[in-house]
C-alpha cells in the first residue's frame, strides 16, 4: 500500500529481527499462565471475520447467477456449481491464464531484483565507506516519503516514449527496487553482518563483489526471503499502475479479474469464481511461507 | 550449511535470469508471432460488452486468410474501453490494431482523426445507412470507423405483469396501448400510471436515467450545434425533459429508482423490479441474460415519440498499428452484412448496413425468449424515421453528468433542483 | 532505540587491503579502484530507477500541471497557475478531499482500536501462537480488486447481505451507494478487513518489546489487567501507533482501487459520494476533460499535503521517541 515512515522503521527494522530471534531463544515472557477459554473464542470470533468474507466468495462461486440474485443472503453450504464456474472462467475471454502467467512473472522478477538490489545498496551501505554515504542513505529514506503514485502521468508518458505501454516491462521496472527494501536490508545487514567476516574475506584476496556474494549474502538471506515474500505479495496484488499502463490488453491477474464484469449481464458466480481462482495462489504461498510472513511483519516490516 | 545457503542463492538468481528472459518473449504482445513464423501476423481486436463476434467467426476469416490470427480484448464497460483507446492514442502505441468506439465517444475522438486510419474505400460504399456513415466521416470526408450496430429502440415489456394489471398483455395490443404509429411520452407515462394503479404501486420501468436516454436521442441538437456552440443549459430544451422524466420517475413513482448496469438493477430482473424497459436490439440480450429463468418478457413494436435510436458502435484503425492494412481489411470483413447478421443472431446487435436489414435472417429473425416475437422485423421497423442528434465532442461529458444527476434524484433521493445546478456547473466548466 | 547511523568502520583500518603495500602493479590499482567505486556502483541501481520512476516523474508533473496540456492535443500553452485555480473551483476536488480523508479517518481509527485489542489478545501465551497469527493475516494475501468485489456484493443497497442482515434485525436498509457517509464506511471496511491483521502483528511485536519488569512491578502495586493495558501497554505502543497511522496516511490518501471498484461505473459514484483524490487525478487525466495538466496540478497538491503529513510525522516521532526513551531512562534511574 504505501511506503514505511522512517524514524519508526529506523527503530524496529533489522533490530527487531534481531529481537525476535533472542526471543525464540528464549521463553515467552511474563505471565507464563495459559489464557482461559474466553480468549480463545474472541480470537476464533476474530479469525471468523477475516475468513468469512473470502468464505462468502466461495460460497457464491458455487451457486449460480439466478440463486444468488433471488437470495441475499446465501445458503451457508457451497453448492455443487464451482468447478463448473471455474471452468467458465477459464474459457472466458478474460485470458486467464495468460495473466496467470504475466502475474507470475511480474511478482517473481520484482521480488526477485528487489531483494538482489537491495541487499547490493544494503551491503553497500552498511559495511562499506564512501564519501557521501550518510547523505544518501538519508535520501533513500527521505524518498519513502514520495508518493510516486501520483507520478503516473508522467511515468506514463516515459513509458510510452519507451514503447513500453502494454507491456510487462512497464511494470517490472518500477518495482525492480524499492527504497523500503534498500532501508531494510541496510539495517539487517547492520546488525547480522560482523566487520570480521567482511576482513576475512578481503584479506584472503576476494573481490568487493566477491565479499558480497560470499559474505553478504548468506548473512542477509532470512531478512532476503522476507522481502523477497512482501515484495511478491505487494506486486502480485497491485492494480493501479498495471491498469493504467497494461490495460485489458497484457492484464495481470487482478486487471483481468475486473474484466468478468464485461459482459452485458453480471453473473456474479462467475466474478467470484474469477476472485477464488485469482486468491488460491496467493493463499497457497501464505500456507506454505505465513510463518516467514508473519515473523517479517513482526520484525519491522512494513504494509508494500 | 554455507553451501546450501549459496544454492539457493544460484537458484533464486537462475529464476531472475529465466524470468527476465520470459518477459522479453513475451515482452512485445501481438508482435511476438510474426518472428517466430516469418510473416505471420496476429490482429488484436479490442471491443466491449458484448458485439456478438465469435471465435467461431474468426476462425472462418483466420482459414480464409492464411497467416492471420486473432485475439478479441475485451474491456469490462465501455467507459473503460474509451479510457484506455484515449490513453493508448496520447501514448502513441498499445492500442488494438482494431479499436471499437461507441457512438457517444466517437465525437471527442473525431477532433483528432490523425489518430485513425481513413478507411473510405469504394468497395463498400452504400453499404451503411447514410447517417451511420455520416457520424464516422469528419468534415474533410475522411471516414474514421465502419459502422457495426445501431440501437433502434422499441419497448419491451413483461406481459405477465401487464396481464396482471389489468392491462392487455398481448403485444399488439400493447403497441397500441401506448399509442401505436402517435405514441408520445405523455403516454407512456400515462401507461405507467394506469400500470401503477393497476398493480397496486409497482413501478413501471427501470431507470430514470434510461428514460431520460430515449427522449434526449431523439433531438436533433441535444447539447450542441453544429458551429460548436453548448446549448445543453442555454436553450432550456433539455431541462424540459430532464424535469419531465424526474416528474414520471420520483414524483409519479413510475421508476423502479435503479442505476442502470449496477448490482441491484441486474439482481431486480430475477425479483420482478419492473414491468418495462426502453429495448435497442443489444439491450435483448441482457435483459435475456439477466432475467434467466424468467418467464413473460416481450418486445412491442412502438415507441413513443417517433424512432429513437439508443447507442450503436464503430470499428476503427488506429493510425500507430503495425498492421493496419490487414487491420483495414478485417474490419471491413466483421462489418460486412453477412457478419453482422451472426452478430445480430449472436447478441441481437442491430446492424446498420442496408443490406443486412432487408435480409431474409434479420426479417423472419423471431426470438424465443421475448415470446416468439419477430424481433428482427420490429427492429428494422423502429429504425424507421430515426433522429439523428448531432453529437459533438462535449456530448459524453454533458450526457454523463446529466445521467449522474438523474441517478442521484432517481436512486439516492437528491434534490432535483440542486442536481440541475450540479449539471450546469459542469457544463459552465467545459473546455 | 537503535542508533542506525553509525559509520561503518573497520575495526583495523591500517590492514585496509587497497592499502597493504603487498604488490604494486595492475591488480593494486583494480583493487583500489573497486573499493572505491563498488559502493557507489552497488547503490546506483535504487538511484537510477527512483530518478527514472520517481523523481523524474513528480518534477515533470509540476512541469506539466503549469501548461494547457490535453491527453490526446498534447502540450499546449503556458498557463501558469490557471489550472490549480480550475481545480480549487471545482466541487469535485473539494469532495475528493474530503472523501479521501474520511475513508482514511474511518480505516485508521477504528482498525487501529480492533488492532491493539487483538494484539494484546495475542500477546497472551497462547497455545498454537502461530497459528493465530497466521490466521488474522489471511486477508492481506486477497488482491484489493477481489475484496472489492467482495464487498461489491456485500454492500449492494438492495441486494446484499450487509442490507438483508440489518433487515433482520429491524434496521432499516442503509443506501450504501447513496450518501457519502455509508460509502465511505463501506469501503472503510474492505481497507479494515485487508489490513487490521497486518498491523495487529507490529503492533503485538511492539507489545512484546515492553520491558516486562514494567508489568512485575504494576503487579506488585497492585494494578489488574486492564489497568495495566492502559497504563503500561498503550503508552509504550505510542510511537508504534503513530508509525501505522503515518503508514497508513501515505497509503490512504492515495487510495484508488476499492473506490474504483465500488460501483459498476468507476467514477466514485453519481454524486461523487466517494471519489478519492487519486481517482479525480484519473478522471482529469484519463477521463471526459482528458487533462493532463489539471490532473497534474491535483497530483502536486496532494503530493504537497502528503509531504506535509510526512514532515509532521517525523517530528512528531522524534518527539515521542525521544519523550519516551527520557521516561525510560529516568525510570531505570529510579529503579537504582
Amino acid at each position: 500500500m504505501s511506503a514505511p515512515s522512517l524514524p519508526y522503521v529506523r527503530q524496529t527494522a533489522g533490530a527487531g529481527a534481531a529481537r525476535a530471534a533472542a526471543r525464540r531463544r528464549g521463553s515467552g515472557h511474563g505471565s507464563e499462565r495459559r489464557p482461559g477459554w474466553v480468549t480463545y473464542l474472541l480470537l476464533t470470533l476474530a479469525l471468523a471475520v477475516f475468513v468469512l468474507p473470502i468464505y462468502y466468495a466461495f460460497l457464491l462461486a458455487s451457486s449460480d447467477a439466478q440463486t444468488i440474485a433471488q437470495n441475499p443472503i446465501p445458503g451457508l453450504l457451497p453448492e455443487g456449481n464451482f468447478l463448473a464456474n471455474v471452468e467458465r472462467v477459464l474459457e472466458s475471454d478474460i485470458g486467464f491464464w495468460k495473466a496467470l502467467t504475466n502475474s507470475v512473472i511480474v511478482a517473481t522478477v520484482t521480488a526477485a531484483s528487489t531483494v538482489l538490489f537491495s541487499t547490493l545498496a544494503g551491503f553497500s551501505f552498511s559495511k562499506l565507506r564512501f564519501r557521501g554515504r550518510k547523505g544518501l542513505l538519508l535520501f533513500v529514506i527521505a524518498t519513502t516519503a514520495v508518493p510516486t503514485q501520483l507520478g503516473i502521468i508522467p511515468l506514463f508518458i516515459v513509458m510510452s516514449q519507451l514503447g513500453w505501454i502494454g507491456q510487462l516491462q512497464a511494470v517490472i521496472v518500477p518495482g525492480l527496487v524499492t527504497a523500503f527494501g534498500v532501508f531494510w536490508m541496510t539495517q539487517y545487514l547492520e546488525s547480522a553482518l560482523p566487520y570480521e567476516l567482511i576482513e576475512a574475506a578481503r584479506v584472503d584476496g576476494a573481490s568487493m563483489i566477491r565479499t558480497f556474494w560470499s559474505v553478504a549474502l548468506p548473512a542477509a538471506r532470512p531478512a532476503a526471503v522476507m522481502l523477497g515474500l512482501f515484495t511478491f505479495v505487494a506486486s502480485w496484488t497491485n492494480f493501479f499502475w498495471p491498469f493504467i499502463v497494461l490495460g485489458s490488453t497484457n492484464p495481470t491477474l487482478p486487471v483481468a479479474l475486473q474484466l468478468l464484469q464485461a459482459s452485458y449481464f453480471k453473473d456474479m458466480s462467475l466474478i467470484m469464481a474469477g476472485v477464488v481462482l485469482s486468491t488460491i495462489p496467493l493463499l497457497v504461498l501464505f500456507a506454505v511461507a505465513g510463518r516467514q510472513l508473519v515473523a517479517g511483519i513482526m520484525a519491522g516490516a512494513v504494509k508494500g | 550449511m554455507r553451501k546450501t545457503t549459496r544454492k539457493a542463492w544460484a537458484l533464486a538468481a537462475g529464476v531472475t535470469s529465466v524470468a527476465l528472459l520470459a518477459t522479453a518473449c513475451s515482452g512485445n504482445a501481438g508482435g511476438d508471432d510474426d518472428e517466430t513464423a516469418g510473416g505471420d501476423i496476429t490482429l488484436t481486436v479490442a471491443t466491449f460488452n458484448e458485439f456478438g463476434y465469435t471465435d467461431e467467426m474468426f476462425a472462418r476469416y483466420e482459414e480464409e486468410n492464411p497467416g492471420v490470427t486473432i485475439e478479441q480484448k475485451r474491456a469490462a464497460t465501455a467507459d473503460e474501453a474509451r479510457e484506455n483507446l484515449n490513453s493508448r492514442l496520447a501514448a502513441g502505441s498499445g492500442t488494438s490494431d482494431i479499436e471499437a468506439v461507441e457512438v457517444d465517444w466517437l465525437p471527442e475522438l473525431m477532433q483528432f482523426p490523425d489518430y485513425f486510419e481513413d478507411l473510405s474505400s469504394p468497395d463498400v460504399e452504400g453499404r451503411w445507412l447514410d447517417w451511420k456513415v455520416a457520424q464516422a466521416t469528419t468534415e474533410d470526408g475522411k471516414l474514421v470507423g465502419y459502422g457495426t450496430d445501431i440501437g433502434p429502440q422499441g419497448i419491451a415489456y413483461r406481459a405477465d405483469l401487464f396481464e396482471a394489471a389489468g392491462l392487455p398483455a398481448d403485444r399488439e395490443a400493447v403497441a397500441e396501448l401506448f399509442g401505436g404509429d402517435s405514441a408520445t411520452w405523455e403516454q407512456f407515462f400515462e401507461v405507467g400510471k394506469q400500470y401503477s394503479e393497476g398493480s397496486g404501486g409497482k413501478a413501471f420501468f427501470d431507470s430514470a436515467g434510461a428514460i431520460y436516454q430515449g427522449i434526449i436521442n431523439q433531438e436533433e441538437f441535444p447539447y450542441e450545434t453544429e458551429d460548436g456552440t453548448v446549448t445543453a443549459v442555454s436553450d432550456g430544451r433539455v431541462k424540459e425533459i430532464y424535469e419531465q422524466v424526474v416528474q414520471a420517475s420520483v414524483e409519479d413513482g413510475l421508476s423502479a429508482h435503479y442505476s442502470q448496469w449496477s448490482e441491484d438493477w441486474t439482481n431486480s430482473f430475477q425479483n420482478d423490479g419492473f414491468a418495462v424497459m426502453l429495448a435497442p436490439g443489444w439491450m435483448l440480450g441482457v435483459i435475456e441474460g439477466n432475467a434467466a429463468g424468467v418467464e413473460g418478457w416481450d418486445l412491442a413494436d412502438v415507441f413513443p415519440g417517433g424512432a429513437g435510436n439508443w447507442g450503436g458502435s464503430f470499428l476503427t484503425v488506429p493510425s500507430q498499428g503495425a498492421n493496419v492494412e490487414e487491420a483495414k481489411k478485417l474490419a471491413a470483413w466483421l462489418t460486412a452484412p453477412e457478419q453482422q447478421i451472426e452478430a445480430f443472431n449472436n447478441k441481437g446487435t442491430f446492424p446498420s448496413q442496408i443490406e443486412a436489414q432487408e435480409s431474409e435472417d434479420i426479417q423472419s429473425a423471431t426470438n424465443a425468449f421475448f415470446n416468439d416475437a419477430p424481433v428482427g422485423q420490429i427492429l428494422s421497423n423502429r429504425s424507421q424515421g430515426v433522429v439523428v442528434p448531432f453529437k459533438g465532442p462535449n456530448y459524453f461529458t454533458i450526457q454523463q453528468a446529466i445521467g449522474n444527476a438523474l441517478t442521484e434524484v432517481d436512486v439516492n433521493g437528491a434534490d432535483p433542483a440542486a442536481q440541475w445546478e450540479t449539471v450546469v456547473g459542469v457544463v459552465e466548466g467545459l473546455g | 532505540m537503535a542508533t542506525s547511523t553509525r559509520p561503518p568502520r573497520m575495526r583495523r583500518p591500517a590492514q585496509d587491503p587497497s592499502r597493504a603495500p603487498r604488490r604494486v602493479g595492475f591488480s593494486q590499482t583494480l583493487s583500489r579502484w573497486d573499493v572505491k567505486v563498488s559502493p557507489y556502483l552497488y547503490i546506483s541501481p535504487f538511484f537510477l530507477l527512483f530518478g527514472l520512476t520517481g523523481l523524474f516523474p513528480l518534477l515533470y508533473t509540476a512541469y506539466v500541471s503549469v501548461f494547457d496540456w490535453h491527453l490526446l492535443g498534447g502540450q499546449g500553452d503556458f498557463v501558469g497557475f490557471e489550472n490549480f485555480a480550475f481545480v480549487f473551483n471545482e466541487p469535485n476536488f473539494w469532495k475528493g478531499l474530503r472523501n479521501t480523508f474520511s475513508i482514511f479517518a474511518l480505516s485508521t481509527i477504528p482498525q487501529l482500536m480492533v488492532a491493539v485489542v487483538l494484539a494484546a489478545i495475542l500477546d497472551a501465551n497462547l497455545r498454537a501462537k502461530t497459528f493465530w497469527r497466521m490466521g488474522v493475516l489471511v486477508p492481506y494475501v486477497v488482491a484489493p480488486v477481489a475484496v472489492a468485489l467482495i464487498f461489491g456484493k456485500v454492500f449492494a443497497d438492495q441486494s446484499g447481505v450487509a442490507n438483508a442482515v440489518l433487515a433482520l434485525v429491524g434496521i432499516d436498509p442503509i443506501g450504501w451507494h447513496a450518501q457519502p457517509l455509508p460509502s465511505h464506511i463501506a469501503i472503510a471496511t474492505m481497507v479494515n478487513f485487508r489490513w487490521t491483521g497486518y498491523n495487529t502483528l507490529i503492533l503485538l511485536a511492539a507489545m512484546q518489546a515492553v520491558p516486562r519488569d514494567l508489568y512485575e512491578a504494576a503487579v506488585i502495586d497492585g494494578a489488574g489487567r486492564v489497568r495495566q493495558f492502559f497504563s503500561i501497554t498503550i503508552p509504550q505502543l505510542r510511537p508504534t501507533i503513530i508509525f501505522v497511522v503515518i503508514t497508513s496516511t501515505i497509503g490512504g490518501l492515495q487510495i484508488f482501487d476499492e473506490p474504483r471498484m465500488f460501483d459498476q461505473l468507476g467514477q466514485g459514484g453519481p454524486g461523487r459520494q466517494w471519489m478519492t483524490v487519486t481517482m479525480y487525478v484519473y478522471e482529469l487525466a484519463f477521463g471526459s476533460q482528458k487533462s493532463f495538466g489539471r490532473a497534474a496540478a491535483v497530483a502536486w497538491v496532494l503530493f504537497i499535503i502528503i509531504v506535509a503529513i510526512g514532515v509532521l510525522n517525523f517530528w512528531l516521532t522524534q518527539r515521542i521517541a525521544s519523550d519516551s526513551s527520557a521516561t525510560a531512562k529516568a525510570r531505570k534511574k529510579v529503579a537504582r
